[in-house]
């Protein structure tokens, strides 16, 4: 392996947190799916640098799976994020909660 | 080892001690209404204790050996705590004395207190007192007579108090309480001091060997603990500003408790434990000096006062203060003897007053003379004859007791105590004889009918039988003395001779006539010698400031001091302590309650922030 197990471990750690801030952080709906994306590519670094790294190549077929289970799961929180939208006009987390809301 | 008690002497003594008790239960608990069946009650009850006290002393006085009946109450190691009685010779007396002026006062009380709204609660404190008194005098150990003593100065408290809606009354109930309260201290140190070191038994500690078996500093110290204790109850020097405030309450509970028996009670343990106290040098020159103080300084306040029931109750004071002087001085049956006639004629003059304070309304002597009391003529002649006992005058028995204490007093090395109690004679005679010239003999006496009620026969009775008693008694010096104290009676009389009693006599009589030419002449200026001094008049007046003191004690060292450190500690520490207990939960559960009124996004965070620490405590400790 050219690039170290470990550095690949780190990238992909570093990007889940990354990921992990986008969800916590954002005030937006569309903001906290793409943190969850990033997390699942994170994921999928780390399966393709274990795949590497023990000669195994399982783990780049798991990547496939993760890419496959990311966009389903970004359609349904599309149509999710569709529906919210349409209950209150608006895509901050808040108004999801009931009464939670200081908009209108 | 002594005999063992016979039933009947059983049955009498715990029937005389425990007929009270019930008579007490029953009023308080069933007769509240009742106001008749509470009065026969109490008066039955008493005078079932008053033959039982009769009986035994009809057959038991005189005897050499004290009759014991005790039982083993508390054992802790090799300390026994006994319960039970012990009679003898000076127990028995004050058994019948206490007994006998019970029955006369609560037949005094069926006239005196008729028509008052708490007349059962009357009787059943009555009843209270008469067995928490039979049983102290009847006690066998210390700790059984500290109980009662107790239990005596809570039937005080009560029957002082006993008109509580007038703020003076329960004011004057709580001083009393908590003046004897703090002599009892002492007393309760000396207690647990002989608990410790031995026993509280009352005849082990009257053996001749106790000094050498205890120690002397421990009995030394023991004794004067226990002395402290005899000041609280017996209101003397400086204990004393009790006993006037305590006249609050009605006139038959200070003829019985504050003349005759509960403030006796201190001078009776005092004789009690006499043989005790004689070993010690320390406690007798103590008794001398705090009886001389109290007799002197309750005299010269007695020759001032107007209120005919505080002028009684300084004499009380001081006649305590005599006996006392003559137990110390090692009178033992002086000081008992003028113990006995004291409750007599102490006892007949608080009676009379009460008549007169019934038929006058009013307790100021000028005012009640005013009134026009000498027409209640057996009243006025029955406090004559008291006065006359009092202030020591042939036949009646105060002269044949007081006569025993100066002789006592003149036996004793120091000659200053013995000239005390001769001025006290002076001072005596005169202040009595003030009283009654300044009731018998008014200035101008009012042509309206008395204001308050006559007599009853149930108030004249009593009086009466008083009054005979006062006029007899003084005869059965001889028997008395024989029965108390063998030793003393075969020696005869006192150092001084003859021209003792009639040197005493001369000055009683000097008193006498001093009063006559104050107050009883027909243009006198009824202006006592003291009262023309004006500096004297006020120490005398204001009870020499002792009042004055105690007010300033009290306030700087308990109100602003104690109560104030109390107060302080209960609001900031106690209630800051609970407030922020409470302050905090009530925080914390807003905190976690208001876990789940946050963002979703604050949920995750929590969520990944669990899984994160999971994952290093696996990796790390996995």
């Amino acid at each position: 392996m050219i690039v170290p197990y470990t550095h690949v471990l780190l990238l992909a750690a570093v990007l889940f947190a990354v990921g992990m801030l986008c969800v916590v952080l954002r005030r937006n709906l569309m903001m906290i799916l793409i943190g969850l994306e990033i997390m699942l590519k994170a994921s999928a670094v780390a399966f393709v640098g274990g795949s590497l790294h023990n000669g195994q190549m399982e783990g780049q077929a798991v990547t496939l799976f993760i890419l496959a289970v990311a966009a389903a799961e970004v359609a349904v929180g599309l149509t999710l994020i569709v529906c919210i939208y349409r209950q209150t006009h608006t895509v901050s987390p808040q108004c999801v909660e009931e009464n939670a809301c200081r908009l209108e | 080892m002594l005999d063992p008690v016979p039933l009947f002497t059983r049955n009498a003594a715990f029937g005389a001690a425990f007929s009270p008790l019930i008579a007490f239960a029953v009023i308080m608990i069933f007769l509240s209404g009742r106001r008749r069946a509470a009065a026969a009650v109490s008066i039955g009850a008493v005078g079932l204790s008053f033959l039982c006290a009769l009986a035994l002393m009809i057959r038991h006085f005189g005897g050499q050996a004290p009759l014991r009946y005790t039982a083993a109450w508390a054992v802790s190691g090799d300390i026994t705590v006994t319960f039970g009685f012990m009679l003898d010779s000076v127990s028995l007396l004050m058994l019948l004395v206490v007994a006998t002026i019970s029955l006369l006062t609560q037949i005094y009380s069926l006239g005196y207190m008729a028509g008052d709204a708490g007349y059962s609660r009357y009787y059943g404190f009555m009843s209270l007192f008469a067995w928490a008194m039979i049983s102290l005098v009847i006690s066998p150990a210390l700790l059984q007579l500290y109980i009662f003593w107790e239990l005596v100065g809570l039937a005080s408290y009560l029957l002082i108090g006993f008109w509580f809606q007038k703020f003076s009354a329960g004011r004057a109930g709580k001083k009393a309480f908590l003046m004897t309260r703090t002599g009892d201290v002492f007393f309760l140190l000396g207690v647990l001091l002989l608990l410790s070191v031995g026993s509280v038994d009352i005849l082990q500690l009257n053996e001749v060997r106790i000094p050498e078996t205890m120690g002397a500093g421990t009995a030394a110290l023991a004794a004067l603990l226990i002395f402290g204790g005899i000041i609280g109850k017996s209101a003397q020097f400086p204990l004393m500003t009790w006993l006037p405030d305590a006249m609050e309450g009605p006139t038959p509970v200070s003829a019985l408790l504050h003349s005759a028996t509960m403030v006796a009670a201190g001078v009776y343990l005092f004789g009690r434990l006499f043989p005790f106290f004689h070993h010690v040098p320390a406690v007798m020159t103590a008794a001398l000096a705090i009886g001389a103080i109290s007799m002197l300084t309750s005299a010269a306040t007695a020759m001032v006062s107007r209120d005919i029931k505080q002028v009684w109750a300084y004499s009380t004071i001081s006649q305590l203060g005599y006996m006392l002087m003559g137990l110390g001085a090692g009178g033992y049956a002086a000081g008992i003897f003028h113990l006995t006639t004291h409750a007599g004629f102490k006892a007949l003059l608080f009676l009379c007053a009460g008549i007169l304070i019934h038929a006058c309304e009013t307790n100021d002597i000028f005012e009640v003379g005013h009134a026009g009391a000498r027409r209640l003529r057996f009243p006025t002649a029955c406090m004559l004859i008291g006065g006359g006992a009092l202030a020591g005058i042939w036949p009646f028995s105060g002269f044949a007791s007081k006569e025993a204490v100066i002789a006592a007093l003149a036996g004793h090395p120091n000659p200053v105590w013995a000239a005390a109690a001769v001025a006290g004679v002076f001072f005596t005679a005169y202040y009595a004889f003030r009283v009654i010239f300044v009731v018998a003999f008014p200035e101008k006496k009012s042509e309206t009918d008395l204001p308050g009620h006559r007599p009853t026969a149930t108030m004249l009775w009593p009086v009466g039988l008083l009054a005979a008693v006062t006029l007899v008694s003084g005869f059965f010096h001889k028997r008395m003395t024989g029965a108390l104290d063998p030793q003393t009676a075969a020696h005869g009389h006192g150092a001084g001779g003859i021209w003792l009693p009639a040197a005493c006599l001369a000055l009683a009589f000097l008193g006498i006539y001093l009063a006559w030419r104050e107050f009883g002449r027909k243009n006198a200026a009824r202006i006592g010698f003291i009262e023309t001094k004006p500096a004297l008049y006020r120490l005398f007046s204001e009870r020499w400031y002792l009042d004055r003191l105690y007010d300033r004690l009290t306030d700087r060292f308990i109100d602003r001091g104690l109560a104030d450190l109390c107060k302080k500690s209960d609001d900031h520490a106690i209630d800051g302590f609970l407030h922020t207990l409470a302050n905090g939960v009530a925080a914390w559960g807003r905190l976690v309650s208001g876990g789940h009124n946050v963002l979703i996004q604050t949920k995750l965070l929590v969520l990944f922030a669990a899984v994160f620490g999971l994952t290093l405590l696996l990796f790390f400790a996995g």
